[in-house]
């Protein structure tokens, strides 16, 4: 049976693009869930091949803002809604790399997409999920899996 | 020397030039491109001296720039700076040519232990 990287594994990589490029501080992230809003950003990339299935990140607006002031060296009132769906679209595509070298293999990774609101993979399930919390704003961290 | 840096996404861009900066490297010139085509366009105006390069993009990945350099001819020093770093990756990476490959999360001395013998 092919290992699928748990919720620590994802928390775990999180934190670390957190504490690399968002956030020096270890315990800026809090391992606790909370409501996710409904007009929630969410960076997402998906795999093809050996593993298929999706990667998403899902946070609260002002987190979004807050991630991509971190990643722009920008005050967070300064950020404009494109650099928001860079930054969530980049810290997927990191999260979701780390966790695709870490599935069977070989498969491809897509380039993010970032939507506001939920986004919906027909067939696939969520396998793992770890909720955080950031600046006391939800940011959920997902793994699914196309059904076969 | 110039360095030129390949990342369709302008927070990693910054990013790579920062960290950079942090390694020691700041007396260097630094030219972005947004993805392979346009990094092509940017080799062919002026070389560089190294090319730091995300594996995907849109146009023109990171592998096909790649290729595309060396079939040109071209032996510019060339990293990949990816999230994906698996053996396999690695391996592809530097069957194509390149000289390494820095997984994103990185670090300043990520970047040291990559950059030294071209840039210190």
């Amino acid at each position: 049976m092919p290992y699928i990287p748990s919720a620590d594994d994802l928390e775990v990589i999180t934190r670390e693009v957190w504490s690399s490029f968002l956030d020096g501080d270890p315990a800026g992230l809090v391992a606790v869930g909370g409501d996710m809003p409904t007009d929630k950003i969410t960076g997402c990339v998906h795999l093809t091949g050996a593993y298929t299935g999706s990667i998403m990140l899902q946070c609260s607006p002002p987190a979004a803002r807050y991630a991509a002031a971190a990643l722009f060296s920008i005050a967070a009132e300064d950020v404009t809604e494109s650099e928001v769906v860079d930054a969530i679209g980049e810290i997927a595509n990191m999260v979701g790399g780390n966790v695709k070298s870490m599935l069977p293999g070989p498969s491809a990774l897509s380039l993010p997409s970032v939507v506001q609101g939920s986004l919906s993979v027909p067939g696939a399930q969520v396998m793992r999920e770890v909720q955080l919390a950031w600046h006391a704003q939800p940011l959920f961290v997902s793994l699914w899996q196309q059904a076969s | 020397m110039r360095i030129l840096i390949v990342d369709d996404s302008r927070a990693m861009r910054l990013i790579v030039a920062r960290t950079l900066r942090l390694a020691g490297y700041d007396e260097h010139e630094l030219v972005e491109a947004t993805d392979g085509r346009e990094a092509l366009d940017v080799v062919a105006d002026e070389p560089p001296d190294i090319v730091l390069c995300d594996w995907n993009m849109p146009r023109m990945s990171g592998l096909e720039l790649l290729t595309a350099l060396r079939t040109a001819g071209s032996r510019i020093p060339f990293g990949f700076v990816t999230s994906e770093a698996s053996p396999q990756m690695r391996a592809a990476a530097l069957q194509a040519g390149a000289m390494f490959l820095i997984a994103k999360p990185f670090t300043a001395e990520d970047f040291q232990d990559a950059l030294d013998w071209v840039l210190a």
